[in-house]
């Protein structure tokens, strides 16, 4: 497998990840900014992206801040916030294409990078604050995408199984924040918080393409004026967790199909020994077409559409999700219970093994053909202290043995069920 | 095997169009990990009318297309996907209006793949138990998809817009319409629009062409098709009017969802015309209501608007129409403030700067394209069904000005051709 070669320094604040390659049309950039997901600040770090993509210093009206995109061959920009393991992550995005294919004036790399060093470090500012008028506009927008949540029943269900599976923990958060604090944010604290999140914040830059470590420092020295000080680095997240008490939740709401959630401790980490028997195991119980949950819950007894487990390695749970027949309630949650079982009984044969992991290492050495998906992937290393490479990684799902797969659905817990139906009364 | 070069994006196609009819294209991508292949039939979801040749026409149920795509995935052996995860390929479908894609992507046993996917779309294995069996998996996916309000937003804009066109129907079909679904309508179908003759393979990623080319020359080889007619499609006479121009459903939603669009009344009778048709209207929709325009700013500034605001186009040869909107407080506000906006501008016409900046955008945005495998297959063969060519479409971009921007937006926006459909809550 070839490796896409990676540079890495740190310039202030910022680390700084380069990967050096000629096999895209575009320049790649992604910065993250990372801080401990908490009740008190999820909805101020939530709510930075929004009022900085609203302009900067230079372009403070977002019309023209909009239009230096369009001129730069309608750069890509965009941004996420994300919870991964005990972090809460803004995801700020660049994308545009190489110079060699338009006749511009200056490097659109380095166009790229000033754009997003005014907007992480000198946006618009009115009187020492943020601008009144873009921080409501942008309470507003957060407001609704918030309560648009419910409209995507699949997304829906699937959140209301984690909340309340971590109820007490701040991973029953939304990444996005929460409304009722919405109000009480104004111009002046969110600037506040925003100073404090330049200075405490984890910041790591990404750069893939045409380009070199030497380039981006000295453009992100140009570019970003972050204050002075040394990077912080990522706690350790806690994937470990006691047994307790199983808990079913049933929502009503007015859907024609029901939305079957089930949420598992997994007590397995990005960064444990066993974190690759762990992929395994979720690719052989729900990961592919070919898994268990697919060929039990749907091809055997057609019972569901979709029929799929995910495992998320950064806080060590593991989700099932149908959609169901509402009266099916009951046999679609003994097939995966039974699905569960099997997994625990070792049921589990060559076949299976070999075709997860051939599904596996197919995904760890397309992910290469994607400039952002080598950045999430070194990123994972990045977030959880664990240096992991797709080759490596590759190798260790490779020599996953059956017994590693068994001793892995052993601490697999069945925490929560969640199912969202109709209002008809049974 | 033909070697097609085009300087402008730096790609090479290699092309041949085998003895049974089958067009190959092969586009290597040095440097690149995976391949991803697409196998793709000139068959969508309003092909529900046809004969082949002097033949009687038959009219087949709505959602057969889609329920044949889930079904080619079934062989005597078992289900397909088993076979392409044990070679390590991740492999999946899609039916849209006009076509079916059949797709894997992987990174070794890329010969093994190829001649799965060949084989397996080349051999339909439909029995009485597999379909009766394949019905309770579709009525959760239709189920699906009547819950969520994005997709029943905008197919109710395309029921609304369409009296008699099967665009206007549901690609999955309904619970109904899929039970009257037997193997023999199944295989009347394929047998109609899987011959080779109807279909385009094509494959991108790191592979040698000449090497890819043998494999499908060869595996072709061996098997055999009867000569076929031409494929005869029969749409009953479409109204110019839209249907209804008001379409309201209730659902579960946080605010209203608003999309509106515009049926076009000519219809573009060349695949030249269509391209340009499809480019200038997507050009000037962008003008005058991206998100860097002022009409967006305003209706953003005014809460009218939130970032799912957008607009798209969609062109055929014998359909064409826009949709736009998003989710809005104030839907009837919000179309009020929109027409007085785009009449101020038909008045005065798009800005020069506007115009190029907008082109600008779109340019970048084509090159992006360019980056992903996928889209590259998927856009490719999207555009040669339509006779296109989609590395030529650099230069339509650049033959485009701004008259034709605004001559599109005199004739697209005429109001009586205007549907609007919404999904709201339940009013209190």
């Amino acid at each position: 497998m070839t490796k896409a070669s990676m540079e890495r320094g740190q310039l202030n604040r910022i680390r700084l990840h380069v990967i050096p390659t000629k096999r895209f049309k575009t320049f790649a950039i992604a910065l993250y900014a990372g801080v401990p997901l908490a009740e008190s600040s999820v909805t101020n770090a939530a709510l930075i992206p929004f009022v900085l993509r609203r302009g900067t210093a230079s372009t403070p009206e977002t019309k023209a801040f909009r239009e230096r995109l369009d001129d730069m061959y309608g750069a890509g920009f965009g941004f996420d916030v994300l919870k991964r393991g005990d972090s809460q992550i803004v995801q700020l995005r660049m994308d545009v294409i190489h110079d060699r294919f338009v006749s511009s004036d200056e490097s659109l790399l380095a166009a790229s990078l000033r754009f997003l060093g005014e907007v992480v470090t000198d946006p618009a500012l009115d009187n020492g604050a943020f601008r009144t008028k873009y921080v409501e506009a942008e309470k507003n927008t957060l407001k609704k995408k918030l309560e648009s949540i419910i409209n995507d029943k699949i997304r829906y269900a699937a959140e209301r199984c984690l909340e309340e599976m971590c109820e007490g923990e701040p991973y029953r958060l939304n990444a996005l924040g929460k409304i009722e604090d919405l109000e009480s944010i104004t111009p002046e604290s969110l600037y506040a918080y925003y100073r404090e999140w330049l200075q405490h914040a984890t910041f790591d830059l990404y750069v893939c393409g045409d380009t070199s470590l030497d380039e981006v420092k000295a453009l992100v020295g140009e570019s970003f004026s972050m204050p002075a000080g040394a990077p912080s680095i990522y706690g350790m997240p806690k994937t470990r967790y006691e047994t307790k008490e199983r808990k079913t939740v049933i929502e009503r709401m007015e859907v024609g199909q029901g939305k079957l959630n089930l949420g598992l401790r997994a007590n397995v980490g990005y960064s444990d020994p066993d974190y690759p028997a762990a992929l395994m195991y979720n690719g052989i119980l729900g990961g592919y077409p070919h898994s268990k949950l697919f060929l039990n819950v749907r091809e055997k007894a057609s019972l569901a559409y979709y029929a799929a487990s995910r495992f998320d390695g950064h806080k060590g749970l593991l989700t099932v999700q149908s959609g169901i027949e509402i009266d099916n309630y009951e046999r679609a949650t003994d097939i995966i219970k039974e699905q569960l079982a099997s997994m625990e009984n070792g049921d589990i044969n060559e076949l299976e093994m070999s075709q997860t992991k051939a599904m596996i290492a197919n995904h760890l050495r397309e992910l290469q053909d994607s400039a952002f998906e080598i950045i999430s992937f070194d990123f994972n290393s990045v977030l959880s202290g664990k240096q992991r490479t797709a080759a490596g990684l590759l190798e260790a799902v490779e020599a996953v043995t059956k017994d590693d797969i068994v001793r892995v659905a052993k601490q697999v817990k069945l925490d929560t069920i969640y199912f969202l139906r109709d209002e008809k009364e049974a | 095997m033909e070697a097609i070069v085009y300087p402008a994006v730096q790609e090479t196609v290699y092309y041949e169009k085998l003895p049974n009819g089958l067009e190959v294209y092969v586009l290597p991508k040095e440097g690149f990990q995976k391949t991803y292949a697409t196998f793709s039939t000139k068959y969508g979801s309003v092909d529900n009318h046809f004969a082949i040749g002097d033949g009687e026409f038959t009219k087949v149920p709505d959602g057969i297309a889609h329920f044949l795509e889930h079904k080619m995935f079934e062989e005597p052996e078992g289900d397909i996907f088993a076979t392409f995860a044990s070679q390590g390929a991740s492999a999946n479908a899609f039916t849209s209006f006009d076509r079916t894609v059949y797709l894997f992507s992987a990174t070794q046993k890329i010969e093994e793949n190829l001649n799965t996917l060949l084989d397996f779309v080349q051999h339909p294995y439909f029995t009485d138990e597999n379909v009766e069996k394949e019905k309770g998996i579709i009525e959760q996916e239709i189920n699906m998809y009547r819950d969520n309000p994005d997709w029943r937003v905008y197919f109710g804009l395309i029921d609304a817009m369409y009296h008699k066109h099967p665009v206007h129907i549901d690609i999955a079909g309904t619970a109904e319409s899929i039970g009257e679904i037997t193997k023999e309508t199944l295989y009347r179908c394929y047998e109609t629009f899987y011959h080779p003759t109807n279909m385009i393979l094509f494959i991108v990623g790191g592979v040698k062409a000449e090497d890819v080319m043998r494999l499908v020359r060869d595996n072709q080889a061996k098997k055999t098709f009867a000569e076929q007619g031409e494929i005869k499609r029969k749409f009953d006479e479409e109204p110019a009017a839209v249907k209804n121009a008001n379409a309201v459903i209730t659902l579960p939603v946080s605010l209203p969802k608003c999309l509106f669009g515009f049926k076009e009344k000519e219809l573009p009778k060349t695949a030249d015309e269509l391209i340009r048709k499809d480019i200038s209207t997507k050009l000037m929709l962008e003008s005058i209501m991206g998100s860097s325009s002022s009409l967006y700013q305003e209706l953003y500034d005014d809460n009218l608007i939130s970032d799912s605001f957008g607009s798209e186009y969609n062109a055929s040869l014998d359909y064409c129409f826009s949709v736009m909107g998003g989710d809005t407080r104030d839907p009837d506000e919000l179309l009020k403030r929109i027409r007085t906006s785009v009449d101020a501008l038909k008045e005065k016409g798009i800005e020069q700067e506007a115009f190029e900046r907008t082109k600008r955008k779109r340019v970048g945005g084509y090159l992006r394209m360019l980056n992903s495998p996928e889209a590259i297959a998927n856009e490719f063969t999207r555009y040669r069904f339509r006779d296109a060519d989609l590395f030529k479409l650099l230069s339509v971009y650049e033959s485009i000005g701004i008259e034709e921007i605004n001559s599109r937006l005199q004739e697209h926006f005429d109001w009586s051709q205007m549907a609007v459909s919404i999904v709201r809550k339940e009013q209190a």
